[in-house]
């Protein structure tokens, strides 16, 4: 919530010598933010930023009290000077509304009925309304709006003459039931509002949030009834929301405002339609109080002041501090004994009253020292969080840029049909309906919006979403990318892959043709990793389940006696069916001798591969008889195996 | 014989020595070895030694050719070096190199990245914990009234079906500050006779509320510290504030904390930290000298309660910050939409 508060104003109910600069200062640093102090013409105006806890705190009179507080204790000689406001008198004749109230609903309703002379508020209190952010209307409904401003309890007016009935029935509204706000905007209810409505049954009133049309003060006005209401604040929130109207008032009602307050706005009330509207009571008033507030009580040990604060604070100077803030307190056995002010609601634990005390003795007194204890935890070096953002750099030092869509997708950006999806209750847009499963759509969408780079290389380290019976859905990290080049091919999306898992410490993954589209699965120890697919001639797409990486990812390394004797290469030729697997041609070749140390792919043609095999012994040094022989094996077995023959 | 075969390796290696392009090494080549070289033909005449001195010889003539042969390769190896060498010297400096392409980390992953190692340093332990979760992680065990305004349509999504009896309805978390109920509940799951062991969590996920404009986007991320052990105090908080103040802001820059409310902390503060622009002077981008880092606070006993640690025996404090909020809040990042982050431009992400 935020309040303007004008400095002329405020210290009507503030005696000191501050300045508007010690005022701002203080109160941000111990009671309320001042976001900025603005100046005008006559006068200071601070932008106050109240906590919706301390909706005691947005008025004049409110932020005085705190003022007086947070200037003293700085040592800034300040008294806050409590209004004055005379008692209303009564005349002796009845007010004439009956008024049916549910207590459910209405804290407590204070009514008067005036004579008024409609006209212009003088030149200060429109000055005054206007620099605090309040349009200034007539002198009748800027009564309204200046009470609020310097006691804090919004309050409202009919006229008076347009109540076609002498009841008044409060209650909740029914689903279906429509009124016209004093705006002239047409409202059909839901229900659960509350509401003033007369014996026509017509509604007059949406208590707390806005008065309607059909009794609404006008020009002409000559009889006003001079009502305050203090509300249930979870009605007030509901009807404001879904209504959508964010009237000043609706935004106090709805935080709950002490209902002792109601008096001193009544008083001032009255007061000032004398003043500025030639204002004439002209029947008694009436205060129906069915809840009355009442002072908290909490006791707290001087210990559990200074240790939760972390430095020693004596009881004489928290029940100083608290006295300031308007607690009555007593002192017994190192222990205070305090009675919170019905204006306090919020203060209600030991902690609440350290907090008071803290504040007002300020925070930036206090030193500052790291704790030193340490967690039992272990294990934490090479965590998951290590192997993320091993794998992040990975991508970024071979020129991948690294990208963060919304978990949020539309329908076209989820994977499959959408009744798998988790769906949102309340969306902000279509946009952002479902809870992706694959992060693949949202970064070709990324793609697309960075037509005009002739390559694109993006990758996406982000949690996928799968819907589960009854609990909540399983969140899994996935790691995808997309290259984009008009000479991409697989196989460099396939080496990419291969060399983040090597990196990662994981020896073997298997590549097997995708059947749903050109591409390949990927497995991990038989199970599923991940996918390559090629999209067209020019982009490629790939997904990894981080998870199961993380479940093989290690920082394990294995020592190797370097070989003494040297290795003799060879590099055999077949000619092979396109529908043999390179791979089965290596382990067929890897088989054939535990001298042989490696076999690699080294060249392809259209229908003959190159391998390059390494053979090597730990104890000698082989000899070409030997390497014959496994020569010949080879070529025994691969020509019968694969149909094939050395070119 | 000998001494012929010696003079010419001489010889040849003397004119080797002063040959001073490729050209004329190959002249020297033939001369020597060549068809009608002098080594050829001084190797003509062995066939007339005598058998038994003709091996020796034999020996040498080769040795001779060899080592010319190899000087000959020595001597082209140098000059191509020295030509080498001299076009090097020639060369502009300040031609452009051959840069490798490198990619890019996101903004976001740069800032987690720093604001883990900053904490690890002081012991926090990084954690993970779900971003679709029940409201009694989110809220109720976080001591939220029933009614709060968090709670309601407008300002939490909510995921759509059935809500769980124990912990209520499902919905996308608003603050990593649902792993402080996590994380204690793990606690007191392996604690030992009501003995819990002490907590330094750091809790970085990503968190999501119901708005959209320029400071606000629907997804964002959250970082949450939260210490729990026996007699912890506003004290320990500050400590561990400025320390973060100071190592991700920069030694310039200092913080503060102000009064301010939160349903779980008690007290609860905002974290001020000076402003980088204005250097704390008051300046167009802060409020008067300082920016709002966000909240933390100490936590709340009904908190401790709720996760079944006895508030009377442990306390302790917690911080939950924006994680873009802190970044924009770095010198020279003062990005004017925030949404700006996740609009995946390159030209915006290859700046960083």
């Amino acid at each position: 919530m935020n309040i303007k508060i004008l400095d002329s104003w405020l210290r009507e109910f503030l005696e000191t010598n501050a300045s508007v600069k010690d005022i701002a200062r203080e109160l941000s640093l111990r009671a309320v933010s001042v976001d900025k102090v603005e100046k005008t013409a006559n006068d200071y105006v601070y932008h106050v930023e109240v906590t919706t806890n301390r909706v005691d705190l947005m008025s004049h009179i409110g932020i005085a009290k705190e003022a007086a507080a947070a200037l003293s204790e700085q040592g800034i000689s300040t008294k806050f000077i409590p209004p004055k406001y005379n008692d209303v008198k009564n005349i002796g004749v009845s007010f004439p509304i009956e008024i049916i109230n549910d207590p459910k609903l209405v804290n407590r309703i204070m009514a008067q009925v005036l004579e008024v002379k409609i006209g212009y508020s003088p030149e200060k209190i429109r000055r005054r309304l206007e620099e605090s952010g309040i349009r200034s209307l007539n002198s009748v409904v800027d009564v309204t709006n200046y009470v609020m401003r310097e006691v804090g309890h919004p309050s409202h007016v009919f006229d008076f003459d347009l109540l076609s009935t002498r009841k008044m029935d409060i209650r909740q509204s029914r689903p279906g039931e429509t009124l016209t706000t004093l705006d002239g905007k047409k409202y059909r209810l839901t229900g659960g509002d509350i509401v003033a409505v007369d014996d026509n049954g017509e509604i007059i009133d949406l208590l707390g949030v806005m008065g309607t049309a059909n009794s609404v003060v006008q020009e002409n006005t000559k009889r006003i009834i001079f009502f305050l209401d203090n509300n249930n604040p979870k009605f007030i929130r509901r009807s404001s929301m879904s209504l959508g109207i964010r009237t000043e008032a609706a935004i106090i009602n709805e935080k709950g405002i002490d209902p002792e307050l109601m008096k001193d706005a009544f008083k001032r009330g009255i007061k000032l339609f004398e003043e500025i509207a030639e204002g004439k009571v002209i029947s008694d008033s009436i205060d129906i109080y069915p809840n009355k507030s009442k002072k908290g009580h909490v006791t707290v040990s001087e210990d559990k002041i200074s240790s939760v604060i972390g430095i020693d604070i004596n009881s004489e100077k928290s029940a100083d501090i608290l006295r300031k803030l308007g607690f009555e307190v007593k002192i017994k056995n190192g222990k205070l004994d305090t009675k919170v002010p019905t204006l306090r609601p919020d203060v209600t634990t030991e902690e609440d009253i350290i907090e008071e005390v803290a504040r007002i003795f300020g925070y930036h007194k206090l030193p500052s020292i790291i704790p030193s204890f340490l967690t039992n935890k272990t294990g934490t070096f090479a965590d998951r969080f290590y192997f993320e953002k091993k794998s992040k750099n990975f991508f970024k030092y071979l020129g991948f840029t690294e990208i963060y869509n919304y978990s949020l997708v539309s329908e076209d950006l989820f994977d499959g049909p959408v009744d798998r999806a988790i769906k949102l209750k309340n969306p902000l847009s279509e946009d952002m309906m479902y809870l992706r499963n694959s992060l693949v759509p949202s970064l070709l969408t990324s793609v697309d919006e960075n037509k005009g780079h002739d390559e694109i290389k993006i990758f996406e380290m982000s949690g996928v979403y799968e819907k589960r019976q009854g609990d909540l859905p399983k969140e899994i990290l996935m790691l995808a990318g997309v290259v984009k080049r008009h000479d991409v091919s697989f196989f460099e999306v396939k080496g990419i892959i291969e060399a983040l898992t090597l990196d990662l410490g994981i020896k073997k993954i298997n590549f097997n043709k995708r059947s749903k589209s050109p591409g390949s699965d990927i497995y991990i120890d038989g199970k599923f990793l991940g996918y390559i697919e090629v999209l067209d001639g020019e982009t490629i797409n790939f997904e990894l389940n981080f998870e199961e990486i993380l479940n093989y990812a290690n920082n394990k390394k294995t020592y190797k006696k370097l070989a003494k004797y040297p290795p003799i290469f060879e590099d055999i030729t077949f000619v092979l069916d396109t529908s043999v697997l390179t791979e089965d041609v290596i382990n067929e070749i890897l088989n054939k001798s535990f001298l042989i140390k490696n076999v690699t792919l080294k060249d392809r043609f259209s229908n003959s591969r190159t391998f390059h095999i390494t053979y090597q012994a730990e104890d000698r040094s082989l000899s070409s008889k030997d390497v014959f022989e496994i020569h010949k094996k080879i070529v025994d077995s691969i020509g019968e195996k694969f149909a094939a023959k050395v070119k | 014989m000998e001494n012929e075969l010696i003079n010419l390796k001489n010889n040849a290696l003397s004119l080797i020595l002063e040959a001073e392009d490729e050209k004329e090494l190959e002249e020297i080549k033939l001369k020597f070895l060549g068809r009608s070289g002098k080594l050829t033909q001084a190797i003509r005449k062995l066939p007339k030694i005598d058998i038994e001195k003709r091996k020796e010889l034999g020996v040498l003539a080769n040795e001779v050719k060899e080592t010319i042969e190899a000087s000959v390769d020595e001597k082209k190896k140098q000059l191509k070096k020295g030509i080498l060498m001299s076009k090097i010297r020639k060369i502009d400096v300040t031609n452009p190199g051959i840069k490798p392409q490198i990619g890019h980390l996101h903004l976001v992953t740069q800032a987690i990245s720093e604001i883990t190692s900053i904490f690890e340093k002081i012991g926090f332990v990084r954690v993970r914990y779900p971003e679709v979760e029940w409201d009694w992680y989110a809220f109720e065990a976080l001591n939220f009234p029933k009614d709060h305004p968090a709670r309601d349509d407008w300002e939490t999504f909510f995921i759509d079906g059935a809500s769980h009896k124990k912990y209520g309805p499902m919905l996308l978390t608003p603050h990593t500050s649902s792993g402080q109920i996590r994380e204690m509940s793990n606690a007191v799951k392996s604690s030992v006779s009501g003995e819990i062991s002490p907590i330094k969590m750091l809790n970085i996920a990503k968190c999501y509320r119901r708005q959209s404009d320029v400071s606000h986007t629907p997804m964002f991320h959250q970082f949450e510290g939260l210490a729990i052990d026996k007699n912890l105090s506003i004290v320990n908080l500050k400590g561990v504030l400025d320390y973060f103040v100071k190592s991700y802001f920069g030694e310039k820059r200092v913080s503060r904390i102000r009064p301010y409310h939160f349903e779980f902390t008690e007290p609860s503060f905002e974290v001020d930290v000076s402003c980088g622009v204005c250097n704390g002077q008051g300046c167009s981008l802060c409020k008067d000298g300082w920016l709002e880092l966000g909240g933390a606070g100490m936590v709340h006993p009904n908190v401790l309660k709720n996760t079944g640690i006895d508030p009377d025996k442990f306390n302790g404090f917690a911080f939950g910050w924006g994680v873009e909020r802190a970044l924009m809040m770095k010198d020279g990042l003062e990005i004017d939409d925030l949404r700006l982050i996740y609009s995946n431009k390159l030209e915006f992400l290859e700046q960083f």
